[in-house]
């Protein structure tokens, strides 16, 4: 394709600049829709598996082989003796995958308030780390999180303080059966109330300064049983647990566990999330496409006449399915940067505030057991807008190829005489 | 002479059969009152004793003693003697509701009757098994299934199979009575698919209070490999008269 080929095209472009505006504005308008829709789509994928892991799951859990999903109370990280929990944690987060890590002890017993109690479970954090994990401390409807320098002090859900009638500031009871089977039992302060949007949470949660339940269980502080990781990219984590596994298994016998093993209803809901996203993409691919196709092939058929002139000056076949290629390429990069251009400050807007779904409440929605805000954020999903940009180019450039190959094996003159 | 030997056998046979078979009948009735005694032999109108518990599991045992008080089996208080760490600790069972008294932190809760189901202190004696009316009767049919010899010793088996509308964890329990003294030798706990899940073996049987009863119990259950609790009676009353307020959720604190 020569030069004064190219220079032919583009100055085409610009004669009948009316025409290559609808044309562009069909292309640049597919994308934006479609980078809209992946943005949404990603973007609920990531709430989804984000509001399941991030309250109290964690995105990658280190155990001990005999502790999940029973979860004996002996059965720590490291056995009897336990291990140097800070230079396991330290271990942990020098995989720069790995954003944070935290350690937990669990516990099983009653709560009680005046002569109200109810089966509870205790969870021990160490408040500092815990808050880079996991995200409960947002959540506070009442009084504050856990803080080390407070070691009497416990967070409750709302519906647990309601069942045992306590408030921000009320004695507490706690018992629980201790690692050398007496009962474990001591007072304690209420000193936050959280509302996760999980039942089961909100009914039966205690947590705790992890030293004050290692004390309740009678274990030994270096006794823990699981490390919760959060990790920079949730995608990752299978990969990232099979690292861990391999790297902690040469000096201690742990179980790593990704989410999607520790939450599986979580992770098949993504996977059907997934299955509706490509359909749902598809539909829109099919709208795009059609409206490009649409005036794509009208803009080339208008100009059967204007290419049988060319013919009758002497350019070949060949030469004129060029120039319209090389018109319709040029159009499709061009309408690709303007929907780029126009989509950027949309989908960073989706990313960064979300979609208001409205509702007055400013409640939390659940959906299957997964937390959704009222507002619903989008996230980036590059490798679904290059695709987008790639089946948007081929559908322009096949769009116009077909009437341009027509109109190239018309005779000149029969050319001429169409309208 | 000869049709006189034929009625003798016929009214011996006529006698037997009448004896016997009003003798069938009463059988569940007796069955029901045998189990009933076992139930409430360490129970009476009201006790006071003095027991010793040994927790064994696998990494050690633990020894506790307690007294326990019962009133009718309606009322039970139990409270710990020694270890010093845990000494004070209370249960009271008053009606249908259970407490606890906590002296580390001196306060006193109330159980929720699903948590009576849990064991007791790392034990394996449930807060049900320790303080809970015995409602074998009221919860079980039960039948003699067994009459006979065990290894030498007569004995009485009786198979205790839920009601309908019981609200029981057991599939079915046995029982083993020997008959020349009326203990209890075992009961046999087993859950809903037939499999046994705990034993609990009576001995040392013993005159106490001037009553003959088993002074050693051992529970143990069937998926713990190697735990075991053993409770032994070191002293025991019955029909005393017990101090009013023994049983109230204020005096538990002392």
């Amino acid at each position: 394709m020569s030069i004064r080929l190219l220079k032919l095209a583009w100055r085409n472009l610009w004669r009948n600049y009316r025409r290559t505006f609808i044309t562009m504005a069909a292309i640049a308008f597919g994308y934006v829709m479609l980078m809209f829709v992946a943005c949404l789509m990603a973007g609920l994928r990531w709430q989804m598996i984000e509001n399941g892991t991030r309250l109290l799951l964690s995105q990658v859990q280190v155990h001990d082989p005999g502790y999940y999903p029973n979860r004996p109370i002996q059965k720590t990280i490291g056995g009897e003796n336990g291990t140097n929990v800070p230079a396991l944690l330290s271990a942990i987060t020098a995989d720069p995958r790995v954003e944070a890590a935290a350690p937990r002890v669990y516990g099983y017993g009653m709560a009680s308030a005046g002569d109200r109690s109810y089966g509870v479970e205790l969870l021990g954090v160490d408040p500092a780390r815990e808050r880079r994990v996991t995200a409960l401390h947002s959540q506070m409807v009442a009084g504050t999180y856990l803080s080390e320098a407070m070691l009497k002090k416990v967070v409750v859900g709302d519906k647990l303080a309601s069942t045992i009638g306590v408030r921000t500031g009320s004695e507490i009871v706690l018992l629980a059966q201790a690692a050398d089977g007496s009962m474990g039992n001591d007072l304690y302060t209420v000193g936050g109330i959280f509302h996760s949007g999980l039942d089961d949470m909100d009914r039966s949660l205690v947590l705790m300064p992890l030293s004050s339940l290692q004390d309740l269980l009678n274990l030994p502080h270096g006794r823990i049983h699981e490390v919760g990781v959060k990790l920079y990219d949730i995608d990752g984590a299978t990969a990232v647990a099979t690292d861990l596994a391999a790297r902690l298994g040469k000096t201690l016998s742990v179980r790593v566990m990704p989410w999607p093993e520790l939450a599986p209803d979580l992770a098949d809901y993504v996977q059907f999330n997934r299955g509706v996203t490509f359909v749902l993409f598809f539909i829109f691919f099919l709208v795009a496409v059609i409206g490009i196709m649409n005036t794509m092939l009208m803009a080339v058929f208008e100009r059967t006449r204007e290419l049988g002139m060319l013919m009758a000056l002497g350019m070949r076949p060949a030469q004129v399915i060029g120039l319209i290629v090389a018109e319709a390429a040029g159009l499709a990069c061009a309408s690709l940067i303007l929907g780029g251009a126009i989509g950027a400050p949309l989908l960073w807007y989706l990313q960064a505030h979300g979609l208001d779904l409205g509702g007055k409440t400013g409640g939390v929605v659940t959906i299957a057991g997964v937390v959704v805000g009222r507002l619903w954020y989008g996230r980036q999903d590059f490798p679904v807008y290059a695709q987008a940009a790639i089946g948007l180019s081929i559908t322009a450039l096949l769009s116009a190829l077909y009437p341009a190959w027509r109109a190239a094996h018309f005779r000149p003159t029969e050319a001429m005489r169409k309208v | 002479m000869y049709w006189r030997k034929n009625i003798v056998i016929l009214c011996v046979a006529i006698t037997i059969l009448g004896t016997s078979l009003p003798a069938r009948a009463d059988d569940d009735q007796s069955a029901s009152e045998t189990v009933e005694r076992i139930a409430s032999l360490l129970v009476a109108k009201s006790s006071i004793a003095t027991i010793t518990m040994q927790i064994s599991n696998e990494t050690g045992t633990h020894d506790l003693t307690m007294k326990v008080w019962s009133a009718g089996g309606e009322d039970v208080l139990l409270r710990i003697l020694t270890p010093p760490a845990e000494a004070n600790t209370a249960v009271l069972k008053m009606g249908n509701d259970v407490w606890y008294y906590l002296p580390k932190t001196n306060r006193t809760v109330k159980v929720p009757s699903a948590m009576t189901m849990n064991t007791w202190m790392g034990s394996d004696f449930t807060v049900d098994d320790l303080v809970k009316e015995s409602l074998l009767t009221r919860d079980y049919t039960i039948t003699n299934s067994f009459h006979g010899d065990r290894g030498g010793v007569a004995v009485d088996e009786y198979t205790l199979t839920p009601k309908a509308d019981a609200a029981v964890v057991y599939g079915k329990i046995i029982l083993q009575v020997r008959r020349d003294n009326q203990m209890p030798v075992w009961q046999r706990y087993y859950d809903e698919d037939g499999k046994l899940v705990r034993e609990l073996t009576f001995s040392d049987y013993k005159t106490m209070g001037g009553r003959l009863i088993p002074t050693r119990l051992l529970m143990r259950p069937t998926d713990k490999p190697g735990a075991q609790t053993v409770i032994t009676y070191d002293d025991i009353t019955f029909d005393v008269s017990i101090t009013d307020g023994t049983f109230a959720v204020n005096n538990l604190p002392r």
